[in-house]
């Protein structure tokens, strides 16, 4: 039985792993139409404030708390300079801070793997301290949101391009539209065909746009914290066991999810309710 | 009519007895509802280790499956054995969830 169920689910993986068709271009198109057609007062550009671009009232709220001292603004100084005091400036992908927000997350096809911010952080602070680096909040998040600071105003741009690369697009699609957990829902589920409409109190945010301001101050956290801490965030709302931030199917997901916003605008304005 | 009485007088008298000999703690919910546990709770843990590698565990079952071994402990059989079940049918939907997960796109 067990064998057989092993079986089922490995054979479930491999249809989405060898998908042959990729069509990224086809697939972004089809993504951001669909909020296009959704939201037709909504500007394109506007996706990179998230749920306030579609919501009047919590637009203005949002705007407020920009007006004034953001609450994040302490912690990103602090990035900056623990980015400094760490030497991550001395690891060749991080030297260009802007490009190299630009640059993640990427396939590497030497190591067949896909690449974050948040690991080229780790891995270049192991590099130059000897120590090792959490993944969610604190450092991790305060030197990402610094780095990410940098490339404000720039466009998301993620490359698709070798087979590699192609099939860890297609994982990362995947685990993006499937449904999991007790409520049977998957991250398309609210943020794609629900975006928009509430779920109890809250507006539930486009999933277009989302990777555009991470890492992201929360009020509910009262920190900063990574886009792989609001993955396990949602899975564990979704009553799923939330994975390992920096897991490879995180890391997947997120290259997909970041690719359906290639044109959208990075962003400093990293608060969110 | 004198069967009947017979029949009952027996039982009544065999009960009696059994609860004379066993010591006031003993667990009536032990025996074939043990087996029962021994068996959901093979099941459940099976089938979430499954889940878990399919990365599509869900979120409580493994805090089910702990708090099932905790109430058998405890004697509590019926409730452990209950419980047990129901982390199992969790890590079944769980690997059906997974079964579909690979070829899971978009809908519009």
């Amino acid at each position: 039985m067990k064998k057989l169920i092993t079986a089922v689910v490995s054979l479930g993986l491999m249809i989405g792993t060898a998908s042959a068709g990729t069509d990224v271009g086809a697939d972004i198109k089809a993504f951001q139409g669909y909020f296009k057609k959704q939201n037709p007062s909504v500007e394109f550009a506007d996706y990179t404030i998230g749920v306030y671009a579609l919501d009047a009232g919590s637009r203005d709220q949002f705007e407020e708390i920009l007006d004034g001292i953001p609450p994040y603004e302490e912690a990103v100084e602090k990035g900056g300079e623990e980015f400094e005091k760490f030497g991550l400036g001395k690891c060749s992908a991080l030297k260009d801070p802007a490009a190299a927000r630009l640059a993640h997350p990427y396939y590497d096809d030497a190591a067949g793997t896909v690449v974050t911010l948040e690991g080229t952080i780790r891995r270049c602070y192991t590099e130059q301290t000897g120590k090792k680096m959490g993944t969610m909040k604190g450092k991790i998040a305060r030197i990402s949101s610094w780095i990410s600071d940098q490339a404000a105003g720039e466009k998301i741009n993620v490359k698709v391009e070798s087979d590699g690369a192609k099939a860890a697009y297609e994982r990362g699609k995947a685990t993006f539209y499937a449904k999991r957990g007790q409520f049977n829902m998957s991250c398309a589920d609210c943020h794609v065909y629900n975006a928009g409409k509430k779920a109890r109190a809250d507006i539930l945010s486009p999933a277009l746009g989302h990777t555009s301001h991470v890492p992201m101050y929360r009020a509910k956290w009262g920190g900063i914290g990574t886009l792989h801490r609001r993955y396990g965030g949602c899975y564990k709302n979704m009553r799923a066991k939330p994975l390992m931030a920096q897991s490879s199917e995180y890391r997947d997901m997120e290259f997909f999810h970041q690719a359906m916003s290639n044109g959208i605008e990075i962003s400093a304005d990293r608060y969110r309710k | 009519m004198k069967k009947i009485l017979l029949t009952t007088l027996t039982v009544l008298a065999l009960s009696t007895q059994a609860a004379d000999f066993l010591p006031s703690a003993h667990n009536w919910n032990a025996g074939s509802s043990g087996d029962a546990f021994s068996a959901a709770i093979g099941a459940a843990e099976a089938d979430y280790a499954s889940a878990l590698s399919a990365s599509m565990a869900w979120r409580d079952t493994g805090a089910m499956i702990k708090e099932a071994k905790k109430l058998h402990k405890a004697g509590k059989v019926n409730a452990a054995t209950a419980l047990a079940k129901k982390a199992h049918t969790q890590a079944i939907n769980a690997l059906a969830q997974a079964s579909v997960a690979g070829s899971a796109g978009p809908s519009f």
